[in-house]
């Protein structure tokens, strides 16, 4: 992997405006176009929201780190957070096919995920989950 | 967020911009509920200077279409940049949102 750059950011959702900066410069400095900067803002601020809003049992503040690099034509992404276990990939797909009065609201972030990356593996190792991203660049 | 609400005729306008996310989204769902509060059942979305748009924003928009289809209403989303697009299929609304390239085409929907 090109050397990328790490970010830690703390379980607050203010943190996230300081997600969407880094990725904006990320795809400055990988010269990446807006749809596919756009992809990255929205899988990160996903993952991270979802980590934030249901990962931790306490109020202790706890350090996220999300590493952002590019190997080749390949985009590629590590999360890692003490939260509780949680693997996205075995979370249920929503519903998509139902109409609109009966479809559920939520689910969807996860969704976007699986489907806006090409590669999405999660591990837990030790009191750590890592979520491992890839994205291929057109 | 940005927010600005105008009537076209009996069409509610929202013309929304900058980012509909975890941290904004409520401002919309608040003018939303407002808004169905009066009794309105015409409402047009123009995302033209929305950069960005998750999840969250998105369950607004299946909130708002879900109250007002109760009330034999309609939204109609506008204006989407060409980026964003892709997230609106993702997600299956293009096919329970009737979307349009600009404001005007979106008011002729209820013409």
């Amino acid at each position: 992997m090109e050397p990328g750059f790490t970010l830690r950011l703390d379980n607050r959702l203010l943190e996230l405006d300081r997600l969407a900066d880094a990725v904006e410069t990320f795809g400055e400095a990988h010269g990446l176009a807006a749809k596919l900067r756009f992809q990255v803002r929205l899988v990160l601020d996903e993952l991270l929201t979802n980590i934030i809003t249901y990962g931790y049992g306490d109020d202790d503040t706890h350090s996220i780190a999300v590493a952002m690099g590019q190997e080749g034509r390949r985009l590629r992404f590590v999360i890692e957070d003490d939260a509780r276990p949680f693997d996205p990939l075995t979370a249920g797909a929503p519903d998509l096919g139902s109409t609109a009065e009966q479809r559920q609201i939520g689910g969807l972030g996860i969704h976007l995920v699986r489907t806006i990356m090409d590669r999405v593996a999660y591990e837990r190792v030790g009191g750590t989950n890592r979520l491992i991203l890839e994205k291929d660049i057109d | 967020m940005q927010l600005v609400e105008k009537e076209s005729g009996e069409v509610t306008v929202l013309e929304l911009g900058g980012r509909l996310d975890s941290n904004t989204s409520k401002v919309l769902e608040d003018k939303v509920m407002e808004i169905l509060g009066q009794g309105k059942k015409k409402v047009l979305m123009d995302f033209k200077d929305v950069d960005y748009i998750n999840s969250t924003g998105l369950r607004v928009l299946l909130l708002a279409l879900q109250q007002l289809k109760k009330t034999q209403g309609k939204l109609v989303l506008s204006t989407i940049k060409d980026y964003m697009k892709e997230v609106f299929e993702i997600s299956g609304y293009t096919e329970i949102f009737p979307i349009y390239a600009t404001q005007e085409e979106a008011l002729g929907h209820f013409a």
